[in-house]
């Protein structure tokens, strides 16, 4: 039980950095991005790369990162001419294309199979591993939430906020939201690309299965329930939700319901709690803090 | 070669209804509503079990579809409405999130089987080289009688030029005496019976399960986006560009590039052919093949 625990606790800060990475699109800049998943399968991918060829496991985190970025620049690219709900319906697209691609490339990706035998993090601190690799965890997501509290509250934050809320005041004081958009997603997508490299030497396993859209409204909904553009909101968001999803195999074995519950309460867990904050409490638990950021 | 055209051509009835359903509610409110692609597969269902309990099929599909659109009425009031004050971007993930939830609750109905009409199947007829059902035919007329009354309703009514008004300039629409909200629940109605047409359509021909809504949602998108969203009849043409798309990838032969005698790519790379097109037109051409009358910042 114990060992659960610290396991969904575990994948709980990989999804926090996800989530902070989403925050910093979706919650500070106003970029509706529904093809996160993506950017995280680029870290993973990395990962099996790095396996697959043989490399050192390290070296598969620059390649992660690099493809990321490169899908995060094209993604930017997207952004310039469209509004915000439709390029959340092109990002959800790309994002599906390249899933299926991973699928059906079966000599290149491993196929629907995936990539097994990455080596595990920490393996040889045997019985202790998982409470070091949980330690590695809490201390990225860590360093991550700080670097992105020093990011949203610099000048280039700043900017950020001012595109999100007026975008044409923006443009009209001369920033360039192009710019912004490109930096934005170039950090957030090598935010996505590490935790996804994380993940990868977690489970010892990189799948497409683990690329399917509806991840990408998990971490929408870690996001927005724990407090849109709030940082330490998202983290509370994206603990709250993997515990609970965790947990739900276990009130459903205590009333003995039938298995397709699972799935179902997941459903209604990640889009009734969407949609009651988005109706009820849009701000999140932890709403943004507007102004006050002192010194800057 | 009349089969593919013929294969095009049913496939392009499948996202036709659909994606005239989400064109023509963007027209007035708005924002992209996922949840259509999850209406089509609750008239599918719907109906189903109408049919079931022994009315017959057309009794059954109507009152399904009347029931959908109903439906569509008491969310848009609930859940859109309120969404909407805030942004559309808010309203598209709130609409995301009700997908997932009537996702669930198909799953704790129907469970994850796929589900058939009983119907009798006949076999199929030879026309001209390629393989026609009746079940085909009959999807061609309903879709073709369902379109050709959305568009009188559109061009030759009174409620129609109310709509368009509403489309084009809501404000001056409200000056002018026209009640928007009414017209826009009338829309989002009409959108909710032609989605669970279309829902119950492809349910006739295969099954209907409960990922059916899920697959749709991004061929449709492609459909109406290419159409120009906002454009219901452009959504029409943006159905049969993506669907001779479709079928062109999954029937071509590309083994002269790849180095081989004969390959054809994987059936699943279908929806990929449908992504890439939206993606490309996004990319060049955002407001889609033919002007709509919605245009974007």
């Amino acid at each position: 039980m114990f060992d659960f625990f610290i396991h969904v606790a575990s994948i709980a800060c990989l999804y926090g950095v996800l989530a902070l990475s989403l925050n910093l699109q979706a919650g500070f800049t106003g970029l509706v991005n529904f093809g996160l998943i993506a950017l995280f399968g680029c870290g993973t991918y990395g990962a099996a790369l790095a396996s697959g060829m043989g490399w050192h496991p390290l070296l598969g985190l620059p390649a992660g990162i690099a493809m990321a970025a490169l899908l995060g620049l094209f993604y930017a690219r997207l952004g310039r001419k469209l509004s915000s709900d439709y390029w959340g319906i092109a990002t959800l697209s790309i994002a599906e294309i390249i899933r299926i691609s991973i699928t059906n490339e079966q000599a290149l990706t491993g196929g629907a199979q995936g990539i097994s035998g990455l080596p595990l993090l920490f393996a040889g601190l045997k019985p202790y591993d998982g409470m070091a690799r949980l330690a590695l965890y809490v201390v990225v997501l860590a360093l991550v939430w700080l670097f992105c509290q020093r990011l949203v509250k610099s000048a280039f934050g700043l900017s950020m906020k001012l595109m999100r809320e007026e975008p044409q005041l923006a443009r009209s004081l001369g920033y360039d939201l192009d710019r912004i958009r490109r930096v934005v997603m170039l950090v957030s997508s090598a935010i996505a690309a590490f935790a996804g490299f994380l993940y990868a030497h977690y489970l010892t396993f990189v799948g497409p299965d683990q690329l399917v859209s509806p991840e990408t409204f998990l971490i929408w909904s870690m996001v927005i329930i724990g407090g849109v553009a709030n940082n330490r909101g998202v983290i509370a968001g994206a603990f709250l939700m993997q515990f609970a999803m965790a947990y739900v195999p276990f009130i459903k074995d205590a009333l003995e319901l039938p298995t397709d519950f699972v799935a179902a309460a997941r459903l209604i867990i990640v889009g009734g709690g969407l949609l009651a904050f988005l109706l009820w409490r849009p701000k999140g638990l932890f709403p943004e803090k507007v102004g006050g950021s002192n010194g800057r | 070669m009349f089969q593919f055209i013929f294969d095009a051509l049913i496939r392009s009835v499948d996202l036709a209804l659909i994606a005239v359903a989400l064109s023509a509610v963007y027209s007035l409110i708005k924002f992209p509503n996922v949840a259509l692609v999850q209406y089509a597969v609750v008239g599918a269902f719907v109906a189903m079990s109408l049919h079931t309990a022994g009315l017959p099929l057309l009794l059954a599909g109507l009152l399904s579809a009347f029931f959908v659109g109903l439906l569509a009425v008491v969310f848009n009031i609930l859940v859109f409405e309120r969404l909407l004050k805030v942004d559309s971007a808010i309203a598209l993930i709130g609409s995301l999130a009700l997908s997932m939830i009537l996702s669930a609750v198909f799953l704790l109905t129907y469970g994850p089987t796929a589900y058939r009409f009983k119907l009798e199947v006949t076999p199929a007829m030879r026309v001209l080289g390629a393989r026609i059902t009746d079940h085909q035919i009959t999807t061609l007329i309903v879709t073709a009688i369902s379109l050709g009354l959305f568009a009188l309703i559109l061009f030759r009514t009174s409620l129609g030029r109310e709509m368009r008004a509403t489309a084009t300039n809501g404000v001056l629409a409200a000056a002018t005496g026209i009640d928007t909200r009414r017209v826009t629940n009338v829309v989002v109605f009409l959108s909710g019976m032609l989605a669970a047409l279309g829902g119950i359509t492809l349910a006739m021909r295969g099954s209907v399960s409960i990922d059916l809504g899920t697959n749709m949602l991004l061929p449709v998108f492609a459909a109406a986006i290419l159409g120009g969203l906002g454009n219901a009849l452009g959504a029409v043409v943006g159905a049969i560009v993506i669907a001779a798309a479709e079928t062109v990838v999954t029937n071509t032969n590309v083994g002269p590039l790849v180095g081989e005698d004969l390959y054809f790519l994987p059936a699943s790379y279908a929806p990929v052919a449908s992504f890439a097109i939206l993606v490309i037109f996004l990319l060049f051409r955002p407001r889609g093949l033919f002007v709509s009358e919605v245009s974007r910042v």
